[in-house]
């Protein structure tokens, strides 16, 4: 899902760094990077890995972990944001997986929005269907939306000249297949920490 | 970052390459958003978006490959320099706020 250089033009790509930034600043201050640095550079890490894991599929493509929503139902999802971007500075920096001028995009679609959508829906739903049920249906929301989140970005960019008609339910569509993996995955493990560490998850 | 956790996520390193060179070779692997972005570019009917990751080369470990090693050692090693950069950021992250509180 990591946006490479060349998908979007320079104001698009100025404009995600703009609200990234903003949303950095803000989310700051509701998170606990002062008083837990060690379990979320922790999951960070774990994260991380875990993105190393494919399982590739045949016809070409992979499910992969992404973790959005899972870090977001951990820690809440200003926590979970500096998680996915430490992910992010690393895998782009070091790695070069995603661009340096769509960081800011990346941030967007896999900081803010895959966290947001996984906490969004857990929370929702997890009193009606339980808390594996509501968190499989967090960890599927949270990759369609941040893949419709990168179609949306990619439609806006003018260096794409059709409407957001075509790159957005591309995106949305090819997502919510691969949604089902981070689902199953993230299902179970809310249900393996909330029986042998439930202190884990956030409230 | 406990001694449980580093030996788990080192582990699951060191068996990475199964799953993201052997097995990605195997089936001809491609990013989901590549995939879609060539269904956008057919849809147009020529190229719309390019990658430039090709061109613009600042890392000499992009793609998770180390130059002179081969793939799935690279792989690895890769891992390792992500987990030692988690490592160092927590020790640096943990040294300024224990300074700031002090």
């Amino acid at each position: 899902m990591h946006i490479p250089d060349g998908y979007l033009d320079p104001l698009t790509a100025f404009m995600t760094w703009v609200v990234a930034i903003g949303y950095t600043y803000y989310a700051y201050k509701y998170s606990e990077l002062r008083t837990k640095p060690e379990l979320i550079l922790s999951l960070a890490a774990a994260v991380f890995v875990a993105q190393m894991l494919n399982w590739p599929l045949p016809g070409g493509t992979s499910l992969h972990f992404v973790g959005g929503a899972l870090v977001a139902i951990l820690t809440g999802p200003f926590n979970a944001y500096f998680i996915m971007l430490m992910v992010l500075l690393v895998q782009t920096l070091i790695f070069q997986d995603g661009g340096i001028t769509t960081l800011g995009a990346n941030a967007i679609a896999m900081g803010i929005v895959a966290p947001w959508a996984g906490y969004a829906a857990y929370k929702v739903l997890k009193t009606r269907i339980g808390i594996a049920g509501a968190a499989s249906v967090g960890g599927w929301i949270s990759v369609v939306t941040s893949g419709t989140a990168v179609g949306i970005l990619i439609g806006l960019s003018t260096w794409f000249p059709y409407s957001l008609g075509i790159s957005v339910p591309i995106m949305a569509i090819w997502h919510s297949i691969l949604g089902v993996g981070e689902g199953v995955i993230t299902g179970l493990a809310v249900l393996y920490i909330s029986r042998k560490a439930p202190h884990y998850i956030a409230t | 970052m406990t001694r449980r956790l580093v030996l788990f996520l080192a582990a699951l390193v060191a068996i990475s390459p199964i799953f993201g060179v052997w097995l990605a070779e195997l089936l001809g692997y491609h990013e989901p958003l590549d995939i879609a972005v060539e269904l956008i570019n057919e849809a147009a009917g020529y190229t719309l978006l390019r990658d430039l990751s090709e061109e613009w080369r600042w890392s000499p470990f992009a793609d998770y490959k180390v130059p002179g090693l081969p793939d799935w050692v690279g792989y690895i090693v890769s891992g390792f320099i992500g987990l030692m950069t988690f490592f160092i950021l927590h020790v640096i992250i943990k040294r300024l706020y224990v300074k700031r509180a002090s």
